[in-house]
C-alpha cells in the first residue's frame, strides 16, 4: 500500500515541478513533498508499523525517491535561475553608441602642437629651452646682435616701438644673446616665442607670430655641423627625408649667413606655386654666430664658436595644415581652431 | 633692385648663360632673385620704318599711311597719331590686320609706351639714332638680400659677381679722363666724417632735351622713369656704377662755391618733389653762400634745379656719412634712390669714376656740351683698413671642408681682392675699397666669400662630437605644456590673442591706461596699449564665438604685460547659451585640477563681473587668480564664466615634495550631519567651522536643500578612524556629540 503512495507522489511531485514556472512554485513543490509538514513525512509516520523487511525496503525506496526528487528540485530551480539572469541582463541592454555625456575634448593650438613637437625633438637632441621677454630692449633686439642703431639692416625688421624706449622683440634672436650670458659657452639652446613685426596685417602677413630660435656654441663648430642639425631636425619634422641647400642671406648677427631652402616637399622640385616653380621652399635663417654677438655674450670667438638659426613656427604650421590666410591663428575663432 | 640682363651682357664678356639660370646662380652665390621678367617683347618683331605719304580720312584724326619698313617691306596702317608726317623715320609693327574707316591696316606705328621703351604715348617714336633695340630680361633681386652690399646697388657690382661666378672677365664701364684743369668753382667740407669726398665738374653749353631711346628704355626697363638727357645720364650712372649724382642749374647756384654743412636751426629747403622740408642741425645739407640748396644724399633743391632753359650744369658726385643719410632721410620719411645706397656706405673712390662715366654720356646726349675747367673734389681719404689675415686652416675648419689653397686665391681675386701669402697656409688679404666700407672687415666675412663661391653644397654634413649631458630643465614651461594639456582634455580649445588691447577696453575692465606699456608707433588706433590683463581677449572671444555656437570652452595661456614685468596667465571661459552656474563650478573643478587645495572666496565684483558670481582663487594665503561670471550686460545672449589664473604662483605652489603616509590598517567609521544655516552662508565657511579633532579624516559635502525662507540645510558626511586601533561605538558617539556642541557653539542649528 505504501508503495501505491509513495510512487503517486513521486508521479504528482514530478507534474507540480514541471508545471512550476517560478521559483517559488518549485519551492511550494518542495515543501509539500519532502516539507518537515510534508507528504513524505506523512508517509514516513506509518513506517514505524511496518515489518522489519518490508521497513527496510520502503526505507531504502523512500530515500531514493526523496535524493531523486531533491535533484528534480535543484535542477528545475537552477534553469529558473538561469532564465532569470537571462532576463534580467536581457532587459540591461545598453546603447553603447550613445554619445558620452559631458563636454567633447577641446583641442590645443596648431602653433602650439608644432612647438611641442619641435621643442621634444631638440630637447631629445640636449638642447635646452629657454625663455625670454617679449617687451625687450634695443640693446638684446638690436645692439647685442650686431645691428647697431641707424644701420639699415634695422629696416629689415619693422619695430613696435614702447614709450619707454624699449621695444616689442622683432624675433626670437634676443634669447641667443640672454641664454649665452646666462649660461655661458657651450650652450644647446632653442627658444620659442612670440615676435611682433609693425606690418599691415594681410592673408599672409600679420603683425604678431611665433618662432624658434635655436644656437649651438662649442668649440670648432661648423657649417657642416649646421647642416647636419638642420637636416636632421627638418626629416623630424617633416617626418620624411627632406633636401636642403644653404645659399647666401644676410643677418647681422651670422657671419657667414644663410637662407636654407629645403626641396618643395609638395611637388619634390618639379617646380609647382608653392614653390613659386623653383622647387624651391625658403625656410630658415641661419649661419655661424658673429664673433661681435659672441663678444658681447663675453665669449672669446677665438676660443668660442657656433651656429644658430630661426624657423618660423607659424610658418611651419601653414605649411603642415595647408593654412593660407595667417590671420587665421590669431583670430580665436573656434570653427577654426578646433579642428586641430 | 632690378638688373638688366642686356646691361649685364655688356659688362661681362662673353655672357651666355640664359636669363633664368642666371639668376638662379645669382640666388645660389651671392643674392635672392625673386624673378625674372621679360620686358621689350614687341620689339623682337618691330622694324624701322619711314613714313612715305600720310591721307587724311573722314572726319577723325586717323590717317592713311603708307610705310617703307626694313624687315617688312611697304606697308599701308592706319595711324592717329599727330606727329604722324611723311619723313618720319618710327617703329613699325606687324601686329596683323584690321579694317579702320574701311581701310585696311596691315600692323602699326608703335609709340615708345607701346614697345616699353619708355612712358611716352603722346605720338609715335621719332627716330633719331639708328634702331638697335632689342628684347631684354629683368631680374629683379630682393633688396634686403643687398642691405650689407653697397657694390651690388648698381649693374657693374652684380656684373663683377656674375664673371667671379662664372670664371668670366668683367669689362669696366669707365674710361678714365683727363680732369685735370682748375677748378671752375670752390667745395668746402665742414665735416669730413659726414661727407668724406665731395667730387664736381661744370659744363656750358649744355641742351636739355629727352634722351635717345636706348637710354629711355634701359632705365624704363629697371624701373627708372626717363626724364631729361641730363638727369638720366645721373640716373645711368647711379643704374650702373651705384655712384648717386645730381645735377644743379650752375647759373641758379649763387656765389661760385659748394659747402657742405649742417643745417641751421629753422633752415627751409623746397626740394624737387615739390614738398617743403623744415630743416634742423641733424640734417647735412649742400648749399651755395646763400643757403641749402640740396638735402645731402637724398633729394635736390626745387630753386637750382635743371629746366629746359639750362645752359650750364654742376654736375655733384659726392660721398656722405651712411648713418646720417639714414637718420635725415628716415626722420623725412623721404627714401629716394640715392639715399638707399648712400645709408649702405658708398665707395668715396667712386665719385670720380662716376663723373668719368657721365662725361663720356653727356658728350652722347647734349652734343656740343663743354667742360669748364677741371675737377673739384674736396677728398679726404679714410684710413686705409689693414689686410686681413686669413689662415687656411681655420677657413677649412669653419666651413667643414678642405678648400685648396689656389681655389681659395683664385676665388678671392676673382672678386677683386688682393691675395699675398705671408706664411704657410695663411693668406694677407687686402679688400678692395668698394667691399671695404661696411662689408668686409674680418676673416668670417672672407669665410663667406670663399664658401659662397665653393658653393655650400659641397659641404658633406656632419655630427658634431659633443659631450652627452642632460640640458638643463625648463620647469616652467613644463608645467605651462601641463596645463594646456590638462585644459584640453577637459574640453577647452586653446586660443591665441593679441598683445594689444585699445584704451576703452583697458577701461572697461577697470584697468589704468597709465598703468599699461603705451606703443609709440601702434598699428591702429584701437592697438595702442600692450594687454595687462587676458580678459579683454577671452571677453571678446566669447563674444565673436557665440555668434556661432551656443556653448563652447575656451582658454589661453598668454603673458600679461606690465610696466615692470611680464606674467604669463591662463585664462579660460565656458559659455552656454542658456542660464545657470555650472559654468563657474566647472571652471572651480578645473582650477582644483591644475592646483589641489585651491579653495575660493567671494570677493566684491569688479564692474564687469556678476555682482553675485565674482570671487577670489587663493591657495593657502596666496591669491593665484579670480573666478567670476561676465556681469549680463558684457554678454549680448547667455552666460560666461571665466577664470584667470597666474600661472608663475601656481607653478611655484604645485611644486613641493611628497611625504608617504603608511596606509591605514584599522576600518574607519562614518556619519552623516545635517547643518542648518542662515541664508546665503557659504558652504566654505561652514566646512571651515567644523572642529578638527585628530581622529577626523574628512569632511565631504553631500548636497543641499533650501528651505522657503531661504535658510540652507547643508549635508555632510564625516568619517573618523585611528591609526592604532578600530574607533569603539562609544569613541565615535562622544566625538560626534563634540562636533554637534562645537558647530551649535558656533552658531549653526543641527537637523539631528
Amino acid at each position: 500500500m505504501l508503495d501505491g503512495l509513495i510512487s503517486q507522489l513521486y508521479a504528482n511531485a514530478l507534474d507540480q515541478l514541471a508545471s512550476a514556472e517560478t521559483l517559488d512554485q518549485v519551492e511550494a513543490v518542495r515543501v509539500e513533498a519532502l516539507g518537515r509538514k510534508g507528504k513524505l513525512a506523512e508517509i514516513s509516520k506509518e513506517f514505524g508499523k511496518l515489518a522489519p523487511e518490508e521497513r527496510a525496503r520502503i526505507g531504502k525506496l523512500l530515500n531514493t525517491v526523496k535524493a531523486e526528487l531533491e535533484s528534480k528540485i535543484e535542477t528545475r530551480k537552477a534553469s529558473l535561475e538561469a532564465a532569470a539572469l537571462d532576463a534580467r541582463l536581457d532587459a540591461e541592454w545598453v546603447d553603447l553608441t550613445t554619445p558620452a555625456p559631458g563636454p567633447r575634448p577641446g583641442s590645443l593650438h596648431p602653433v602650439t602642437q608644432v612647438q611641442q613637437e619641435v621643442e621634444d625633438l631638440f630637447v631629445s637632441m640636449g638642447f635646452t629651452v629657454l625663455d625670454g621677454p617679449e617687451v625687450e630692449t634695443e640693446y638684446y633686439n638690436f645692439d647685442a646682435l650686431n645691428i647697431p642703431a641707424d644701420h639699415p639692416a634695422r629696416d629689415m625688421q619693422d619695430t613696435f616701438w614702447l614709450e619707454d624706449r624699449r621695444l616689442l622683440r622683432t624675433h626670437t634672436s634676443p634669447v641667443q644673446v640672454r641664454g649665452l650670458e646666462k649660461l655661458g659657452p657651450p650652450l644647446k639652446m632653442i627658444a620659442p616665442g612670440r615676435v611682433f613685426r609693425n606690418e599691415e596685417v594681410d592673408p599672409s602677413h600679420e603683425h604678431t607670430f611665433y618662432q624658434l630660435e635655436g644656437m649651438m656654441v662649442d668649440h670648432d663648430v661648423s657649417v657642416a655641423h649646421m647642416i647636419y642639425f638642420m637636416k636632421t631636425l627638418l626629416s623630424a619634422i617633416f617626418h620624411r627625408e627632406v633636401t636642403v641647400r644653404l645659399r647666401p642671406g644676410f643677418f647681422p648677427f651670422v657671419e657667414p649667413g644663410f637662407e636654407l631652402d629645403i626641396r618643395c616637399l609638395i611637388c619634390n622640385g618639379e617646380g609647382c606655386p608653392v614653390c613659386k616653380q623653383s622647387g624651391w621652399v625658403e625656410l630658415m635663417p641661419c649661419g655661424l654666430v658673429h664673433p661681435a654677438v659672441l663678444r658681447y655674450c663675453g665669449a672669446d670667438p677665438e676660443v668660442w664658436n657656433g651656429f644658430a638659426f630661426g624657423l618660423g613656427l607659424t610658418r611651419l604650421a601653414m605649411m603642415r595644415y595647408g593654412i593660407d590666410d595667417i590671420r587665421l591663428f590669431s583670430s580665436g575663432d573656434l570653427r577654426f581652431l578646433t579642428q586641430f | 633692385m632690378k638688373f638688366s640682363y642686356n646691361w649685364l651682357r655688356e659688362l661681362v664678356d662673353g655672357l651666355e648663360t640664359p636669363p633664368k639660370d642666371l639668376a638662379r646662380l645669382i640666388t645660389i652665390k651671392t643674392a635672392e632673385c625673386e624673378g625674372v621678367e621679360r620686358v621689350g617683347a614687341a620689339l623682337e618683331s618691330a622694324s624701322e620704318a619711314r613714313i612715305v605719304s600720310v591721307e587724311a580720312l573722314g572726319s577723325g584724326h586717323n590717317r592713311k599711311t603708307v610705310v617703307e619698313t626694313a624687315k617688312y617691306g611697304t606697308r599701308t596702317v592706319v595711324c592717329g597719331a599727330p606727329n604722324c608726317r611723311p619723313g618720319v623715320r618710327s617703329i613699325y609693327l606687324p601686329v596683323g590686320r584690321k579694317t579702320i574707316e574701311g581701310i585696311e591696316s596691315d600692323g602699326m606705328l608703335a609709340s615708345a609706351a607701346e614697345l616699353g621703351i619708355s612712358r611716352d604715348h603722346t605720338g609715335i617714336v621719332e627716330l633719331d639714332e639708328p634702331f638697335a633695340l632689342a628684347p631684354d630680361h629683368i631680374i629683379e633681386v630682393d633688396n634686403k638680400s643687398l642691405t650689407h652690399r653697397p657694390d651690388l646697388w648698381g649693374h657693374y657690382g652684380m656684373a663683377r659677381e656674375v664673371a667671379a661666378i662664372l670664371g668670366k672677365t668683367l669689362r669696366d664701364p669707365v674710361k678714365a679722363r683727363a680732369l685735370g684743369g682748375a677748378p671752375p668753382l670752390r667745395v668746402t667740407i665742414e665735416d669730413y666724417a659726414l661727407c668724406p669726398r665731395y667730387s664736381a665738374l661744370l659744363f656750358e653749353n649744355v641742351t636739355i632735351r629727352p634722351s635717345p631711346l636706348w637710354l629711355q628704355y634701359r632705365l624704363e626697363a629697371i624701373g627708372l622713369n626717363p626724364i631729361s638727357n641730363i638727369v638720366d645720364v645721373t640716373n645711368y650712372v647711379m643704374a650702373e656704377i651705384t655712384q648717386p649724382m645730381h645735377a644743379f642749374d650752375a647759373d641758379k647756384l649763387r656765389g661760385g662755391e659748394i659747402i657742405v654743412r649742417l643745417a641751421r636751426e629753422g633752415e627751409q629747403l623746397n626740394a624737387l618733389n615739390g614738398e617743403r622740408y623744415n630743416l634742423d642741425p641733424s640734417n647735412l645739407v649742400i648749399a651755395d653762400p646763400v643757403g641749402a640748396v640740396a638735402l645731402a644724399g637724398v633729394i635736390g633743391g626745387a630753386e637750382s634745379a635743371i629746366s629746359d632753359t639750362t645752359t650750364r650744369i654742376v654736375l655733384e658726385s659726392a660721398n656722405f656719412n651712411a648713418s646720417s643719410i639714414r637718420k635725415t632721410s628716415s626722420r623725412m620719411r623721404l627714401r629716394t634712390d640715392a639715399s638707399m645706397r648712400f645709408e649702405k656706405a658708398q665707395d668715396p673712390v667712386n665719385t670720380v669714376r662716376g663723373l668719368e662715366r657721365a662725361l663720356e654720356l653727356l658728350e652722347e646726349v647734349s652734343p656740343g656740351i663743354r667742360l669748364v675747367g677741371g675737377l673739384a673734389d674736396a677728398f679726404r681719404p679714410p684710413p686705409a683698413p689693414a689686410p686681413i689675415e686669413l689662415p687656411l686652416d681655420w677657413l677649412d675648419r669653419k666651413l667643414g671642408r678642405a678648400v685648396p689653397a689656389a681655389d681659395v686665391r683664385r676665388i678671392l681675386e676673382s672678386l677683386q681682392f688682393r691675395v699675398e701669402a705671408t706664411a704657410p697656409r695663411i693668406f694677407s688679404v687686402s679688400v678692395p675699397s668698394w667691399r671695404a666700407t661696411k662689408d668686409i672687415s674680418i676673416k668670417d666675412d672672407l669665410l663667406e666669400e670663399v664658401g659662397r663661391m665653393v658653393g655650400y653644397d659641397s659641404i658633406t654634413p656632419v655630427a658634431p662630437l659633443a659631450p652627452a649631458k642632460v640640458p638643463p630643465g625648463n620647469p616652467e614651461r613644463a608645467f605651462h605644456h601641463h596645463v594646456r594639456e590638462m585644459a584640453a582634455a577637459q574640453g577647452f580649445t586653446e586660443v591665441y590673442n593679441y598683445s594689444f588691447v585699445s584704451e576703452e577696453m583697458a577701461a572697461a575692465f577697470e584697468l589704468d591706461p597709465a598703468m599699461h606699456i603705451r606703443v609709440a608707433n601702434p598699428i591702429a588706433r584701437d592697438q595702442g596699449l600692450l594687454r595687462a590683463s587676458l580678459l579683454p581677449g577671452i571677453w571678446k572671444n566669447v563674444g565673436d564665438n557665440a555668434r556661432h555656437l551656443d556653448s563652447f570652452r575656451l582658454f589661453e595661456i598668454g603673458r600679461e604685460i606690465h610696466k615692470d614685468g611680464e606674467a604669463p596667465h591662463f585664462a579660460a571661459a565656458i559659455y552656454a547659451k542658456d542660464n545657470g552656474v555650472p559654468g563657474l563650478l566647472e571652471l572651480k573643478r578645473l582650477a582644483e585640477c591644475l592646483l589641489p587645495g585651491v579653495t575660493v572666496r567671494p570677493a566684491q565684483a569688479q564692474g564687469y563681473e556678476h555682482p553675485q558670481r565674482a570671487a577670489d582663487v587663493h591657495h593657502g594665503g596666496t591669491r593665484i587668480g579670480r573666478l567670476f561670471e561676465f556681469h549680463p550686460r558684457m554678454v549680448e545672449a547667455g552666460r560666461a564664466a571665466v577664470l584667470d589664473l597666474d600661472l608663475i604662483l601656481v607653478e611655484k605652489l604645485q611644486r613641493g615634495t611628497v611625504r608617504y603616509q603608511p596606509v591605514r590598517r584599522f576600518p574607519t567609521s562614518a556619519f552623516d550631519l545635517s547643518i542648518v544655516a542662515p541664508k546665503r552662508a557659504l558652504i566654505g565657511e561652514v566646512h571651515a567651522a567644523f572642529p578638527r579633532p585628530p581622529e577626523l579624516l574628512s569632511i565631504e559635502f553631500l548636497r543641499e536643500f533650501t528651505f522657503s525662507d531661504r535658510r540652507r540645510s547643508l549635508s555632510y558626511r564625516i568619517t573618523l578612524g585611528a591609526s592604532d586601533h578600530t574607533l569603539s561605538s562609544d569613541e565615535v558617539a562622544a566625538i560626534r556629540m563634540a562636533i554637534i556642541d562645537a558647530m551649535r557653539s558656533a552658531g549653526y542649528e543641527l537637523k539631528l
